[in-house]
């Protein structure tokens, strides 16, 4: 698992060797390159403020609380631990939320219970969708419902199965 | 004219979920912290501002990074590769959206931090100006149920926490996370436009 920090740069250098054996001028192409940068963050800006607001109010009136205590029994039916509802909850609108959480149930549950390895799963195998969602399609009239229906519905339904393979695997 | 266009948006789920939520959260805070509310959002907004900027240095060493692969020619010999399988997988013959969206899948799948946005942003509005909504679909599926092979984050957060093997969550990990993205990808499938 190590290995997987030598990608980056790995990647950089035979890329920049390559580009180097094709006679581009590096400078000038990545600066080139670094311009888009400003007016892809401010096309993007007012979808972020959004976004993270609603995250904000969600987690910090307790709707999310009594949200996953209401949902515990569905939870539990399905087989995903009720402590790790609110994870759920939260993972489709705020990455840096659900990490921030992800690290406290790892340290109020232990890194090598179940709940934590539900945890886990929970969290590296599905996205956050609303984020995406605002992001990718900004600004665009298209109807979303039905393209962020499936991300959400996928990602609950591999949940239900990620929760079943930390039992048996 | 502006509120009207808002009022016809309604369809898009994020506005009867943020309408809903934003609604919940106002009268719980009336109700039980009058004063809490503008912090709340004040706090929402100080977070979008920093993760910005975040966003921003992540973006300025991609967007430098796929320039030079452009120029290189690399990834026009990558999408001259990929072409024939992304172009089914898409149903599109416009082999620039088609290589960014490839470009996408990759950087996902290395889960390399920041890098998938630019080329993606990009397909999908090159997807959507041609008026192939399945295309613009199937790449927000494949991004929204997670590509990424090695969840780096999750091994790195468990070792900080003195789990005995930080790696053995990889295959439960991995098994769902190919499972969500398959589901989506055949749900996309499965619901397309007949044409």
């Amino acid at each position: 698992m190590k290995y997987a920090a030598l990608i980056i740069p790995l990647l950089f250098a035979a890329l920049f060797v390559y580009a180097l054996i094709r006679k581009v001028r590096l400078y000038d192409c990545f600066t080139e390159g670094v311009k888009g940068a400003i007016p892809l963050v401010v096309s993007l800006f007012p979808y972020l403020v959004s976004v993270l607001i609603l995250s904000e109010l969600f987690e910090q009136s307790g709707l999310s609380a009594r949200l996953t205590q209401g949902l515990a029994p569905v939870f539990r039916f399905l087989g995903i631990p009720p402590e790790i509802g609110k994870l759920v909850l939260l993972k489709p609108f705020s990455g840096s939320g659900s990490t921030a959480l992800l690290s406290e149930i790892l340290s109020a549950y232990g890194a090598d219970s179940y709940i934590a390895r539900c945890a886990c799963v929970a969290y590296g195998s599905s996205e956050t969708v609303f984020f995406i969602s605002a992001v990718y399609f900004a600004g665009s009239r298209k109807n979303l419902t039905k393209p962020v229906l499936i991300a959400l519905f996928s990602n609950f339904a591999s949940l239900i199965l990620g929760c079943l393979f930390c039992r048996i695997l | 004219m502006r509120m009207l266009r808002c009022a016809a948006d309604i369809q898009y789920p994020m506005n009867i979920i943020f309408a809903a939520v934003f609604l919940a959260a106002a009268v719980i805070f009336l109700i039980a912290d009058p004063e809490g509310f503008l912090p709340a959002m004040l706090a929402g907004g100080q977070k979008a501002a920093t993760v910005s900027l975040a966003l921003l240095a992540s973006y300025c060493v991609w967007l430098g990074f796929f320039k030079v692969l452009e120029q290189s020619g690399l990834s026009d010999r990558l999408a001259k590769g990929l072409f024939p399988a992304a172009r089914r997988l898409f149903r599109s013959d416009d082999r620039e959206a088609v290589s960014l969206a490839c470009q996408n899948l990759a950087a996902n799948v290395l889960g390399l931090p920041g890098a998938p946005t630019p080329p993606g942003v990009a397909a999908t509005q090159k997807f959507l100006n041609a008026r192939n909504g399945y295309a613009a679909d199937m790449l927000f599926v494949l991004n929204a149920t997670s590509l990424q092979l090695l969840p780096t984050t999750v091994v790195a957060l468990r070792a900080a926490a003195g789990a005995a093997s930080p790696a053995d969550i990889f295959l439960p990990t991995l098994l769902a996370t190919l499972f969500s993205t398959l589901l989506g990808a055949v749900l996309v499938f499965v619901t397309r436009k007949r044409t």
